[in-house]
């Protein structure tokens, strides 16, 4: 591992008044795969949109790249070059694919051009002119990422990108991630498709009810049965 | 059974109601559906749009001026209800928006009665509005048939803005999901502020051009409320295109009702969107569920 | 006790019998206070309408402009002699079509129902103005009311007037309070707080909403029939907008849910109206500043007048009850479990000894092409605690929502002691047994935790609907007991009388289960019930739900496997919408396409 680009301490998350994350540190080297499991309900989304900025820790504190972003809005943590793809997709339905994607690029100084983003995913060349709602749910995954990559994030937060999906489109989208990675992008994945996700990361973090359970290696990880067991399965 | 002469001059004063009620449903409709605020004010701001071409033309005789200055100045007022008053109550429930922006319309009211007095203001037509066009076989006062024209451009250059700028695409997006746009990396806060003071423009660029046909007084805007709701009620809660349709048909609807009988025009706008609500509660171009 | 309750109508009667005599010299004219309390009639309803029940009407001219010209009408045109009978009828009438409004109102929400009674009032405003000008009088209105003869007292204007007004403003306002503070009134307080919730806990929000707009319209109706007799002349602005929008103002100045409040504030309106438009230079300026003031109150929350009163008289009754609530509920905080036996209501199915207390038969939900619940199967045996779980997606709140009738299903059915409930909607269902604690709370913050319990507590004992204006909301004595079981058993017998808002999250999320368990339901699904609690009351929420499953039937969704595996029975297994598997924790934990499904491992055979 590299330096840390992106750093949580001791980070305490509520909704409302219910105490989602407790304490929860955890660091992303540059160029890093980390992976973020859990069982439903642990924290792994609390988690993403702590770091994205839609949930304001109540305390700890989140640095990217050095520099501390707890409690900026969204909007400027985007600007900073960190980007979430959120787990429900959030494309906009009424706008064509194309101009999710020139919204997406609005406010990016170093913007890919839509040719750019067309050779990474040509379905979404073919589709460019639909609406988001006219999309199949792998192509909404497509294009909800393809819009951080149009942003030239440094960091992506993708939030159970293989949810829902079928198991051709989830081989499909493992590839492109592994592609951004190779790229030199940083990306903290959260996915209950725990065979998935380890198939590309470089180091893993357990949570559990709002705690950071383990640490370790992809390999470390499927070697154990038993914490595979006690902590994601049944 | 009224004449075809009567039936056709009547159709054309729908047009021209019907345009001036697109515009300013239209404002509405825009920062309901992005900002999710029903702006009680908006009557309010159609009067001081009126007020403002007064005040120009009374002072410099220029239209145009008036319409640029009226312009500049509702922007001004756009910008300082939101920042100052609006803005609190985006997480507020929908009851306490009403209360507030109505509280705001009777502080506008009464503020430029205090200042002008109550009674009636004139504005002049301009120039090359005066006179009457013969339109095959029927006349028609020239300023109401370029006011047609006028609008329609207004609302083509508002549908440009809309569909064709980047502006536009933050608006469209922050009507489906505001914080989504935000995660996307822009400032949603000064896109609502555009947001407002562009439908606050709307009000007032439709109280400026129809400030020579109608009496300009500081009530002048509570009727036009009104029928600007049903309006957007006909047309679907926060659509642009249900806007201009829903007014252009509301329109048609008072002025050929009132060919027949006049007593009932304006009821008979009710009657139609309490039909609607029964058979289509989220009007022409609503969604399902945005209510 | 009961004297303490009476005491705002008492000084209510002391305030009017004093006012002709003491505020005269103030500038409060005979007329001026007639007014004030005509106003202060609609007021009563409408404070019934938006400050109890929430719903904020800008169509009250509406009612008041029909009883008003109704009553002008009958006795101008000599149709009746009785000012009483024509006042009644006018009433009647504003109740009328109060009825015809609401019912295309009251089932939209928010702005849309502002907007609906708004273009309703403007639409009564032309109706009188000209299609019916022959019997209104068009813009002209009506002169030439009468005053109404008493016995042997013609009651003419002046004191006489008075004395009418303030007994007719006195017997609204006992009658308003005993609404407000009735078990109606206690429903429209819920519909105002959470009205999913109401309905969920087995109200008809739609009926409950429609007859309070009917009871706002009669208040109107009768005050606009006053007007007339007051004024011996029934003015066309009786039915305009902004004697709409005036309402709203004085209503919010003078203190919105205070029911006194719309009086107090048209008090303060039309005492400056008459007083300082003489006075040259602010003679036109005093609206200006009821209009900022009005935004003011508004925009920091304020009270109103007879809001803030309120709000200091009862200040050290409040600090009394939230008093010792902690902050937040650290761990280790045990649960006090009373654990009393809350005796299960009769059910009101007919059971059968061989039904299954709930039964799914091939049920789904799709959304357009998304099939979030597809064909599921599964029956939950009487008295059993049965567990739902899968992993994120598998659509188990779907199906929750499915089984307790909040949404309906694409297709298929679901029985209940079988009976057939698909269709029937979630108040019907829950008032056939069946309840539900959320995955997120939904409760009813701004009141106590009794009445939170007691709200599902009088939904069972008084059906869907039911209009009794009179009695006491805590006054039913098989409901109180209800509610003390039911709020003990969730042992929050403690803080029955803190506001909910102060509760910290543990004990909000007891209060859940406690609303749903005081419907006296039968069949409890419980969605999540442990999510977001301390290790400690997690144990402790354990015990509850094993103690609520005696005498009842259990169907819990949990992430909590340790939970699951502890309490239940049988489980069954969602995965991607579908039954993936069913059995006992044994079977379940040995089960390798469940332990696959929650991997992922399903698409382990593609070479990922």
């Amino acid at each position: 591992m590299s330096t840390s680009l992106l750093e949580l301490e001791a980070v305490n998350s509520f909704y409302g008044d219910s105490h989602i994350l407790f304490d929860v540190s955890l660091t992303v080297g540059r160029n890093e795969v980390v992976a973020l499991l859990g069982r439903n309900g642990a924290g792994k989304t609390t988690t993403l949109r702590s770091i994205m900025g839609l949930v304001t820790p109540r305390s700890g504190s989140i640095r990217l790249d050095g520099r501390a972003i707890a409690g900026l809005p969204p909007f400027e943590i985007a600007r900073l070059g960190l980007q979430l793809v959120p787990e429900e997709r959030a494309i906009f339905g009424q706008l064509t694919v194309e101009e999710n994607l020139r919204l997406a690029a609005l406010t990016a100084p170093n913007a890919w051009s839509l040719d750019r983003i067309y050779e990474f995913f040509p379905r979404l060349r073919e589709r460019r002119r639909s609406g988001g709602r006219q999309l199949s749910g792998g192509e909404q995954q497509m294009l909800a990422i393809a819009r951080a990559l149009i942003r030239d994030a440094q960091v992506i937060l993708l939030d159970e990108p293989f949810e829902g999906l079928a198991p051709l489109i989830v081989r499909d989208l493992v590839r492109v991630s592994r592609d951004l990675a190779a790229q030199g992008r940083t990306i903290l994945v959260v996915e209950q498709n725990v065979v998935a996700a380890l198939s590309f990361a470089d180091r893993v973090y357990v949570l559990n009810n709002g705690h950071i359970a383990w640490e370790g290696t992809p390999a470390a990880l499927r070697g154990d049965p038993a914490l595979m067991k006690a902590h994601l399965g049944v | 059974m009224p004449s075809t002469a009567l039936l056709l001059s009547q159709a054309f004063n729908g047009l021209a109601l019907g345009t001036l009620l697109a515009l300013v449903a239209s404002g509405l409709t825009i920062i309901l559906g992005t900002l999710g605020v029903l702006n009680f004010a908006h009557g309010a701001l159609f009067m001081l749009g009126a007020y403002a071409m007064y005040v120009v033309m009374a002072h410099t005789g220029s239209w145009l001026l008036g319409l640029l200055a009226g312009g500049v100045f509702m922007l001004v007022v756009g910008v300082a209800l939101e920042r100052l008053l609006v803005r609190l109550f985006y997480q507020r429930p929908h009851e306490d928006q009403i209360l507030v922006t109505f509280g705001a319309g009777i502080v506008i009211v009464e503020a430029v009665r205090a200042y002008f007095g109550g009674n009636t203001k004139s504005v002049p037509t301009p120039p090359w509005g005066q006179g009457i066009v013969r339109l095959g076989f029927l006349f028609y006062p020239t300023y109401r048939l370029e006011l047609i024209g006028i609008v329609a451009a207004v609302l083509f250059a508002l549908y440009l803005l809309l569909y064709r700028t980047s502006i536009g695409l933050v608006v469209r997006a922050g009507i489906e999901d505001a914080r989504m746009v935000g995660v996307l990396g822009i400032n949603v806060r000064r896109a609502f502020l555009a947001v407002f003071a562009l439908g606050v423009l709307a009000a007032g660029v439709a109280g400026m051009l129809y400030a020579p046909i109608v009496s300009v007084q500081p009530d002048m805007g509570g009727s036009f409320l009104v029928e600007a709701f049903v309006v957007i009620v006909i047309g679907g809660l926060g659509s642009y295109p249900g806007a201009v349709v829903g007014g252009l048909i509301a329109g048609e609807i008072i002025s050929l009702t009132s060919a027949f009988n006049t007593a009932y025009s304006e009821v008979m706008l009710f009657a139609v969107m309490a039909l609607l609500l029964v058979l289509r509660p989220q009007g022409l171009f609503g969604s399902e569920g945005r209510v | 006790m009961k004297l303490g309750r009476l005491a705002p109508e008492a000084v209510l009667a002391a305030v009017l019998i004093a006012a002709p005599f003491l505020l005269v010299h103030v500038g409060f004219s005979y007329d001026l206070l007639e007014r004030i309390l005509d106003w202060g009639l609609i007021g009563l309803g409408f404070d019934l309408l938006f400050g109890v029940a929430g719903m904020l009407s800008f169509g009250q001219a509406a009612f008041y402009g029909t009883g008003g010209f109704v009553a002008a009408w009958l006795l101008v045109g000599h149709h009746l002699a009785s000012v009483w009978l024509a006042l009644a009828v006018g009433t009647l009438a504003a109740g009328l079509v109060g009825l015809g409004v609401g019912a295309l109102a009251v089932r939209r929400i928010g702005i849309y129902f502002t907007m609906i009674t708004l273009a309703f009032c403007e639409m009564g405003f032309f109706l009188e103005n000209s299609p019916l000008a022959a019997y209104t009088g068009g813009e002209n209105g009506l002169p030439g009311v009468p005053v109404p003869q008493l016995g042997p007292w013609r009651l003419t204007s002046g004191l006489p007037i008075y004395w009418l007004l303030a007994v007719l403003f006195l017997a609204g306002f006992v009658l308003a309070r005993r609404i407000r503070h009735s078990p109606f009134g206690a429903v429209l307080a819920a519909i105002k707080g959470n009205a999913a919730r109401a309905g969920q806990a087995g109200h008809s929000v739609p009926d409950y909403k429609l007859a309070v707009f009917v009871i706002a319209a009669l208040y109107a109706g009768l005050a606009g029939g006053l007007l007339g007799v007051i004024q011996s002349y029934m003015p066309p602005d009786a039915f305009a907008l902004d004697t709409s929008g005036q309402l709203v103002v004085q209503t919010i100045i003078g203190g919105v849910g205070t029911l006194i409040g719309p009086m107090v504030g048209a008090a303060v309106w039309l005492w400056l109206r008459d007083n300082l438009q003489m006075i040259p230079h602010v003679g036109a300026l005093w609206k200006l500043i009821l209009g900022l003031i009005f935004v003011v109150l508004v925009v920091a929350l304020k009270r109103g007048i007879a809001g803030e009163l309120r709000y200091l008289l009862t200040r050290r009754r409040r600090a009394a009850a939230e008093a010792g609530v902690p902050e937040d509920s650290a761990d280790g905080a045990p649960m006090p479990l009373a654990a009393p036996d809350l005796p299960l209501r009769a059910p009101l199915v007919a059971t059968r000894a061989d039904a299954p207390a709930l039964r799914a038969l091939g049920v789904s939900k799709f959304y357009g092409g998304l099939h979030a619940v597809e064909d599921v199967s599964f029956q939950v045996r009487s008295g059993a605690i049965h567990a739902v779980i899968g992993p994120n997606g598998a659509g188990k709140s779907t199906l929750f929502k499915m089984l307790s009738e909040e949404i309906a299903p694409t297709s298929g059915r679901v029985e209940l002691f079988g009976r057939p409930i698909t269709g029937l909607g979630v108040t019907r269902a829950t008032q056939l047994g069946i309840g539900k604690s959320n995955q997120l709370n939904q409760l009813f913050l701004d009141l106590s935790v009794s009445e939170n319990i007691r709200l599902a507590a009088l939904a069972r004992a008084r059906g869907r609907f039911r209009a009794d204006l009179w009695r006491a909301a805590d006054s039913i004595p098989a409901v109180e007991r209800q509610v003390a079981l039911a709020t003990a058993t969730v042992g929050l017998a403690h803080r029955a009388q803190v506001p909910v808002h102060v509760l910290p999250y543990g004990e909000k999320r007891r209060l859940e289960i406690g609303i749903a368990l005081a419907t006296g339901a039968n069949v409890l699904l419980l969605d999540e019930p442990l999510a977001g609690m301390s290790p400690a009351e997690r144990v402790a929420t354990r015990a509850l739900v094993r103690e609520i499953a005696r005498g009842r039937t259990v169907l819990i969704v949990e992430h909590d496997m340790d939970a699951i595996f502890e309490l239940a029975e049988r489980i069954t297994v969602l995965y991607e919408g579908r039954l993936l598997a069913e059995g006992t924790p044994d079977e379940i934990q040995r089960n390798q396409a469940v332990q696959a499904a929650y991997l992922g491992g399903l698409h382990e055979h593609e070479p990922a």
